[in-house]
């Protein structure tokens, strides 16, 4: 009867070694199989909050493991994603240099690791290193040309380098190996790009499909697609993805951001203000911070618009300290709040140059218009709607450089383009292109 | 596709970790999902059997279980999804191409009754009585679907309009809950039996104990207890499918449709998962290769030989210090610790002097039945010729099996297993052959 029992210990241990050891077997479920392996995520439905203990005692274990066996691959590699969700999740920036360590520190273990390096890759995106991104996405489809991940990888590194033609070509790739929300996801984001807005909008919908069953991604879908509706002017099926989001993920803060924007446009500030302070209140992001801002400014608080405004500094400042690039978001809050705009338009330049995408081109544009450089900002305003994006907040930096220009008569064509497309598109600036227009 | 012997908890809080953020402000770089799970085209279990029925023994069983559910997880129950093409694939003759033929299922929404006409949040409520039929207006959100067989090229709708059975809400708004899924069983012409719906999960695995290294437990503890699936089963007479060859090859596959960026519409069905023995893509296939590999078909699996042959949870359970041999049951020409041919023969070709492999659930229709009383969970290794690898059946307990036979003599001498050798609830004996799902409020999971 002992013998039996060791015996079986024995063999337990031994599949337990054998998931351990084999790296491509465990890999997968954490990876790759990710596609396929739903029964854990059945057998720990609260892991996907934001918030909950689930991935911190995950942390804890991994932790734990690698102490054990510090030249553990695949732990490592676990542990370094499992970091970045923790970053996800509180909004603090210290998990990203701890999940760089030990990602780095799988890589020098077992250099042709696919989840380490993929693994970098997404943080380096999350990081706004995009050329850095890059590179850790073309070795991720070196090392496995066939997996759909690394593609992904690549193609946001290339968007956000404003490398279009190759970005569109890594997604579909990516969509062609494997039909799935995030290669759905980007598919939309892509054909938003092009200015393809209902076929943005029939991908996202597969996406949101692809995703039932997993909170987080579900709400995630349901937001994005809430923010096509939006950005084109369409409120009330906004607010419906966005209550759908909150239907599945009730403190989905992503979907409350969104949800206040809603409320602000339908002039209900007080309660955009509380769904906007819960968002910044679970996750100071930037954004939410200042939209939190511009709330209060428009009802009318310029003192607690100026509290949450200074926040923003902070907040930058630790992203910064953790790898985060944020020279393109702080630059366009400065121009757009009127702070330091010369500082902000050398912000711009370098921004930029790291970030040469439509968006980069944008935010240029609209600092060089607020320095008065309204010839050279035009320049960058073309580049910026090279694409045929329908964007309301480009066209009304259009707008601008041209009634700095003197081109009263497609200043006001702008103006009018952006609030056709999307009325509601900016707190403080929507006003100003409707005063602007007529 | 059954994370059976992996960490599966920390895999899952992983894997979310690339799963997404928000999008932000214009300026800021949107964040998609990386990876994702894909719960409804995942298909947790295939099986396919002579029906052990009393009275059927002439039909074959194809059934697929998709999705592993938390029974409790209202208001947003588990469904099939209608984005997602749902497939058996049949190989009649032993060519190793599952094309010969195929059974498509498509499934679509209806929102309806108390829950459309409330505007509920709630899609199944017991409003303005329980729901006892698949007709109740209490239950809002009804799925309906069709049935295609694919046979010599020729496409045959052999059913349409058929209706899912919902999930067991719980005691006051499903009360009669098998009552309600019987009625989701439908006959068709040409002995053809259909049911699509959810059932408890028959899967059985000491998860627990085999993550925790050391910490056996005897008996084992079934950590997939109280989950349930959706199942999709359908029983065809063997005349149907089986055009006089004694072996029929078989897998399930989920398809999901292509979209490129500067396409219209929606592009055509790709394949995003296969079944066909289980814990292949666990144990078997390597990371880089996943995608690869769910994407391509059966008999493509020459481009994954290598995995076979040198199978790594061999290599594992050496390490820890049992030697692993070949010799298996299913013997083989060599009997050598690596170059594994038998498991190649067993699980890739019919026979094996064929050259061509693929990877398919073979089921030898001269074995006949075994009634479920005799049925063994070690199948062959109990002399019970009916069960996996000769086909699969719910019973049969693949995990100490696969240990079993990839560890070779010395670790069937010892029976080595998780100590987990039934599931959580008994089997029936009838189609559609899984058991009743938990209940949304009465659902328990196993705990010491």
């Amino acid at each position: 009867m002992t013998r039996t029992r060791l015996l079986l210990a024995a063999g337990a241990a031994a599949l337990t070694a054998a998931a351990l050891l084999l790296g491509g077997v465990l890999h997968e479920s954490g990876s790759a199989g990710v596609a396929s392996s739903n029964r854990p995520a059945a057998a720990l439905p609260l892991l996907s909050d934001f918030g909950g203990s689930d991935t911190a005692s995950t942390i804890v274990s991994l932790q734990t493991v690698v102490r054990a066996a510090p030249e553990d691959v695949r732990a490592l590699g676990l542990l370094g994603l499992a970091y970045q969700q923790r970053a996800r999740e509180t909004g603090d920036p210290a998990y990203l240099p701890r999940s760089e360590g030990v990602l780095r520190a799988a890589l020098r273990l077992a250099p042709r690791d696919l989840t380490a390096t993929t693994g970098l890759g997404a943080l380096a995106l999350s990081r706004h290193r995009f050329r850095e991104a890059l590179a850790l996405g073309r070795r991720a489809v070196a090392l496995s040309p066939s997996t759909a991940r690394g593609y992904g990888v690549t193609g946001d590194a290339l968007i956000e380098l404003g490398r279009y033609r190759e970005a569109f070509e890594a997604f579909d790739t990516m969509a062609s190996l494997k039909p799935s929300l995030a290669s759905y996801s980007r598919v939309s984001y892509a054909r938003e790009l092009l200015g393809d807005v209902a076929g943005a909008a029939e991908a996202m919908r597969l996406a949101v499909d692809a995703a039932v069953g997993q909170r987080e991604a579900l709400a995630w879908t349901q937001t994005q697609l809430g923010k096509l509706y939006w950005a084109h002017g369409r409120v009330r099926a906004a607010a419906s993805r966005y209550r759908a989001a909150l239907a599945v993920f009730p403190s989905y803060v992503h979907a409350l951001d969104a949800l206040a924007q809603v409320d602000a446009a339908r002039g209900h500030l007080a309660r955009a203000i509380a769904l906007e302070r819960r968002a910044a209140d679970t996750i100071p992001l930037p954004q939410f911070v200042a939209t939190l801002g511009d709330l209060y400014s428009v009802a009318g608080d310029e003192k607690e618009a100026r509290k949450q405004y200074a926040l923003i500094g902070a907040i930058d400042r630790l992203l910064i300290a953790n790898g985060v690039k944020v020279d393109l978001e702080s630059a366009l809050f400065d121009v757009d709040h009127g702070k330091q705009l010369s500082q902000a338009l050398s912000r711009a330049h370098a921004a930029r140059a790291a970030r040469p995408s439509i968006d980069g081109d944008d935010v240029l544009a609209w600092a060089m218009a607020r320095n008065g450089q309204c010839s050279e900002a035009l320049e960058y305003s073309k580049r910026a709607l090279r694409l045929g994006t329908v964007d309301a907040s480009k066209f009304f930096h259009r707008g601008m450089i041209e009634r700095c220009l003197g081109h009263e008569v497609a200043a006001k064509r702008w103006f009018n383009r952006a609030l056709a497309v999307n009325p509601h598109f900016s707190l403080i600036w929507a006003p100003v292109a409707r005063r602007y227009a007529s | 596709m059954r994370k059976a012997f992996l960490l599966a908890a920390t895999m899952t809080a992983v894997l979310i970790a690339l799963a997404s953020a928000g999008s932000a402000g214009a300026a800021s770089h949107r964040e998609a999902p990386l990876i994702s799970l894909d719960p409804a085209a995942d298909i947790t279990d295939y099986f396919m059997f002579r029906s052990y029925e009393p009275g059927q023994s002439d039909k074959v069983e194809l059934i697929m279980d998709t999705t592993s559910e938390e029974p409790s997880s209202g208001p947003n129950y588990w469904n099939f999804d209608p984005s997602v093409l749902y497939r058996f694939n049949v190989d009649n003759d032993a060519d190793g191409v599952a094309d010969d033929v195929q059974f498509e299922f498509r499934f679509e929404n209806e929102f309806r009754g108390t829950s459309k006409d409330l505007k509920l949040f709630l899609p199944d409520v017991a409003l303005p009585g329980p729901i006892t039929s698949l007709d109740s207006p209490g239950l809002g959100m009804r799925q309906t679907y069709s049935v295609t067989m694919i046979k010599n090229g020729t496409r045959t709708v052999i059913a349409d309009g058929l209706i899912a059975a919902p999930s067991n809400i719980g005691p006051r708004t499903t009360p009669n809950y098998e009552s309600l899924a019987s009625q989701a069983v439908y006959s068709r012409p040409g002995g053809i039996r259909v049911f699509a719906g959810q059932r408890d999960d028959p899967f059985y695995i000491d998860l627990g104990a085999v993550f925790d290294t050391i910490n056996l437990r005897a008996p084992g503890i079934d950590m997939l207890s109280g989950f349930n699936v959706q199942e999709i089963a359908l029983e065809v007479p063997m005349s149907m499918i089986s055009d006089g060859h004694t072996v029929l090859g078989g897998y399930a596959e989920t398809a999901r449709q292509k979209v490129t960026v500067e396409g219209d519409g929606k592009g055509k069905w790709t394949q995003v998962q296969r079944l066909a023995n289980p814990l292949v893509n666990e144990v078997v296939i390597g990371t880089i290769d996943k995608d690869h590999w769910n994407a391509v078909d059966p008999e493509d699996e020459g481009e994954f030989l290598d995995y076979y042959l040198h199978p790594r949870l061999a290599t594992a359970l050496e390490a820890v210090g049992f030697p692993t041999t070949a010799c298996t049951p299913f013997g083989g020409p060599s009997c050598t610790r690596t170059n594994r041919t038998d498991l190649v023969n067993v699980l890739l070709k019919y026979d094996p002097s064929q050259s061509n492999v693929s990877e398919l659930l073979r089921l030898n229709l001269n074995v006949p039945p075994v009634a479920l009383a005799a049925q063994k969970r070690l199948t062959i290794l109990q002399g019970d010729n009916a069960g996996w690898p000769n086909g699969r059946r719910p019973l049969d307990d693949v995990t100490d099996i696969g240990i079993q036979v990839v560890g070779g003599p010395d670790y069937i001498t010892l029976g080595a297993g998780d100590g987990v050798n039934a599931n959580d609830k008994p089997l029936p004996a009838a189609f559609p052959f899984l058991s009743t799902p938990w209940d949304g409020r009465g659902r328990v999971h196993l705990n010491p």
